[in-house]
């Protein structure tokens, strides 16, 4: 090494100084390289011990399945960045506020006791009784339950507040103004509600029947077949006048009569309110509508007409036979 | 002129009290009356309520367990449920002009329909006969009403 170093030119005594330099440069050296040997000979059991622990310590990792976690973690990291564009992080920062708020009200104490409390209530759900309606009925005389009903239902109204703003601004997205679109386009789907009772095209088309009250009526009838003859004048199986216009007065008499009954000026009442409420509205009226219209008592109508008051009348006004179910 | 048919008769067993069990009973009895035919009606168990002076008034609509009701039956459950939906059916009703229950009573009583209480349910709920609307003709036994419906057709609601 350094000792073969032999300089070109020099004196005798600054050779000697330099060999005494060398000697005692090449004693130091030898003796970091046995220091060297020595601290490498004593650190390798303890180096090889480390790598067996070391080793083993991984080995273990590896089965416990911190690797295998790790590497799904990093798939996991991949997805989210797959899934997520570049406007989605930002509107997570810009979210991130709110965010930590709420992550601070809900770690609040108080609300950590409630979960806390409610945990504990299904820890203990062994313990717990099948509940049945009169059980369910009962709790709610509990202090503690109705406090939570109480707390349950501000919690829906919050929910349902904060859900009605969200489709409140969903209403105006875009996707829903396409929908809109297409629906004005092809009709839409949903036909508005009709009230109860639906109203029907009434028996004469040319009179408006606005007036009437709505009825559970039953369709307007194909025109009346002629199947009884009584001096001249046809009558439809169920005793109605085929052409409303052959009606008289003597006509109503004869048609009493064959009901057993002779008109008296009550009869006459009814029957010529049948008349004109039928010419205003195009309907035979029901013993409800003569009832409420004319004030007369169901009892006397009933006296007047004992076998069915509204379609007896309806008969001998020569009208068809009054729908409806009051 | 008259139709020769023989003489119809009905008999309507009334066993439910809800506003919605009570109308088609009630409808029923006063359809029959219209197109002259006897209607007879026999209030029993719950439909005794119908006819009760103090609940006549107040009849409730079942929503829960009723599959038409477009309410979930897990909502329809809830106390006050049965008032709000009876208060909305009474709503309809009025809409629709049809009378209420007090009033088809009076109709019904007015036509000539004959309504009974069932002996054994007024045992059952410890009413009296004083406890009934006025409309109620008497108090009788269910072999009481076998006897009076002779020859008409018995409908069960």
């Amino acid at each position: 090494m350094d000792a073969h170093r032999i300089p070109h030119v020099a004196t005798v005594s600054s050779v000697d100084a330099k060999l005494d330099e060398i000697a005692k440069q090449v004693a130091y050296l030898a003796e970091r390289q046995r220091k060297n040997e020595e601290l490498f000979a004593e650190m390798m059991p303890i180096a090889k011990l480390v790598m067996a622990t070391a080793t083993t310590r991984l080995d273990a990792f590896e089965k416990q399945g911190y690797f295998a976690f790790g590497r799904e973690l990093v798939h996991v990291g991949e997805r989210i960045a797959q899934g997520f564009s570049p406007s989605d992080v930002q509107q997570l920062g810009d979210a991130i506020v709110s965010i930590l708020e709420t992550v601070r009200a809900v770690t609040q104490p108080e609300v950590l006791q409630i979960a806390a409390e409610a945990s504990a209530a299904v820890q203990h759900v062994g313990e717990t009784e099948p509940l049945g309606l009169i059980g369910m009925v009962r709790a709610t005389r509990d202090d503690d339950v109705q406090k939570g009903m109480a707390v349950l239902m501000d919690l829906m109204r919050h929910v349902g507040r904060a859900a009605s703003l969200i489709a409140d601004k969903r209403a105006t997205s875009p996707m829903e103004q396409k929908k809109q679109r297409l629906a004005n386009v092809t009709g839409a789907k949903k036909k508005p509600k009709k009230p109860m009772g639906v109203e029907r095209a009434p028996v004469a088309a040319a009179v408006p029947r606005a007036a009437a009250p709505p009825t559970c009526d039953v369709p307007a009838r194909a025109p009346a077949v002629v199947s009884t003859v009584i001096e001249g004048v046809g009558f439809a199986a169920d005793g109605s006048l085929v052409d409303p216009s052959s009606w008289t007065r003597e006509l109503a008499t004869k048609i009493a009569a064959a009901e057993g009954l002779a008109l008296a000026p009550e009869h006459w009442k009814v029957i010529d309110f049948a008349r004109a409420d039928f010419a205003e509205h195009g309907a035979s009226p029901n013993i409800r509508r003569i009832t409420q219209t004319t004030g007369m008592a169901t009892k006397d109508l009933y006296t007047l007409f004992p076998k069915a008051p509204a379609r007896t009348a309806a008969r001998i006004a020569g009208l068809p036979k009054p729908a409806g179910c009051i | 002129m008259s139709i020769a048919t023989p003489k119809r008769k009905v008999a309507i067993i009334a066993s439910h009290g809800g506003l919605d069990e009570a109308y088609p009973s009630l409808i029923l009895a006063n359809a029959a009356r219209q197109s002259g035919i006897e209607a007879l009606l026999f209030f029993t168990f719950w439909g005794l309520d119908i006819v009760t002076e103090s609940k006549v008034d107040h009849l409730h609509m079942n929503l829960a367990g009723n599959a038409s009701s477009n309410m979930p039956t897990i909502i329809a459950g809830l106390p006050g449920m049965e008032s709000l939906a009876a208060g909305m059916m009474k709503k309809q009703m009025a809409e629709l002009d049809l009378p209420s229950v007090r009033e088809m009573l009076q109709i019904l009583d007015d036509s000539g329909a004959a309504l009974y209480g069932c002996e054994l349910a007024m045992k059952m709920f410890k009413r009296n006969k004083e406890d009934l609307v006025p409309q109620v003709k008497d108090v009788i036994t269910a072999g009481d009403f076998f006897d009076l419906s002779e020859g008409a057709q018995i409908i069960f609601t």
